[in-house]
């Protein structure tokens, strides 16, 4: 049982909640009060995560057997070739298969995954902008104490559940 | 020193390639940070040792679904983030019992929008953090999902200025 990655990924959640905490970091929050006031303080933080995680992608990957498939859109149609010739599906790879995670992960309709990520995507900006922050925004708020953010936080627990229980066959069944 | 959310930014974007790299947070690649998916995974992983039957039964062995990593014991990022904050709040003195003025952030909206924010980030497969992280492993269905995001936020905010 290799426990090395709980052990460390709550190390890494007290990082994250502490500086998060102290920089009132949120993703969505950048987006919004650029459309709003024009303020690019917390946006800084989107550019400069996407800028530092791909230094560390590229940096890390000579030494880590771990991020072999980085360049996704390069690699990643290798990945998914082996698992349909295990599955028993042909198709060829195309350069848009998305980083395994959606509901279909292994479909080799490229369209699907697109379709997924447009509507995935506008509903994950919409909603979250009514809600006043991002999903991490939210973790940080309960603790500091609102109650919305700790009513928000079951919700979400919830969502999970629902999904996989109702909306994750639908999406199958319609899709695949 | 003043932590901005530039240098956060920074930090969360090294640390979740190294949680990848060297903390074995794979597979799916690009785990190493996602509030939505790890998340699932805990309370998936919760549910299906409360009740098996959610868990799909394979050989003996309970299948969540989820990521791969979290079979045998879900990933806590979601338990440190909240120790961590409220590390933070408290030692900086800004814990405070509050609720949200406006009527769609009080408690019982936000129960419902924390749902449809979730059902549309495992729609999607990644909450805004890992759709970034996505973004930085080179998935190019990651940029058209952070330019929908965008476009949502936009729209969000078009209704915002409708409510207020």
């Amino acid at each position: 049982m290799d426990l090395l990655s709980p052990i460390a990924s709550i190390f890494l959640g007290l990082i994250m909640g502490y500086l998060g905490q102290r920089a009132r970091m949120c993703f969505i929050g950048g987006m919004r009060d650029y459309y709003l006031v024009r303020d690019t303080y917390l946006l800084k933080g989107l550019f400069s995560f996407i800028v530092c995680a791909l230094a560390g992608f590229i940096l890390f990957q000579f030494v880590s057997p771990a991020i072999k498939t980085f360049p996704w859109f390069l690699d990643g149609g290798a990945v998914f070739a082996k698992k349909w010739a295990a599955m028993g599906v042909t198709a060829s790879p195309s350069l848009i298969l998305p980083v395994p995670g959606d509901p279909i992960t292994w479909s080799p309709k490229a369209g699907a995954h697109i379709i997924l990520a447009v509507l995935g995507g506008f509903g994950l900006g919409f909603f979250s902008c009514i809600a006043g922050g991002c999903p991490f925004r939210q973790h940080v708020m309960a603790a500091e104490g609102s109650k919305s953010a700790i009513v928000y936080l079951v919700g979400f627990a919830l969502g999970a559940i629902i999904f996989h229980r109702f909306v994750a066959p639908f999406i199958k069944a319609v899709l695949v | 020193m003043r932590i901005t959310a530039a240098i956060a930014g920074g930090i969360f974007g090294l640390l979740g390639a190294a949680g990848q790299a060297f903390f074995h947070v794979i597979p799916p690649p690009a785990y190493g940070i996602c509030i939505a998916c790890h998340m699932r995974d805990l309370v998936n992983w919760i549910a299906a040792h409360i009740y098996p039957i959610y868990g799909l039964k394979a050989g003996g062995a309970i299948v969540i679904p989820g990521g791969p990593v979290s079979y045998n014991f879900p990933l806590l990022t979601i338990i440190g983030i909240l120790i961590g904050a409220v590390i933070a709040a408290r030692v900086n003195k800004e814990f405070k019992w509050k609720v949200m003025r406006v009527w769609w952030q009080k408690p019982w909206a936000e129960f419902f929008l924390g749902m449809l924010v979730m059902i549309s980030a495992l729609t999607f497969g990644g909450c805004p953090i890992r759709t970034a992280l996505k973004a930085a492993y080179l998935d190019i269905t990651a940029f058209i999902g952070l330019i929908m995001i965008a476009v949502g936020v936009f729209v969000g905010c078009q209704v915002l200025r409708k409510l207020t």
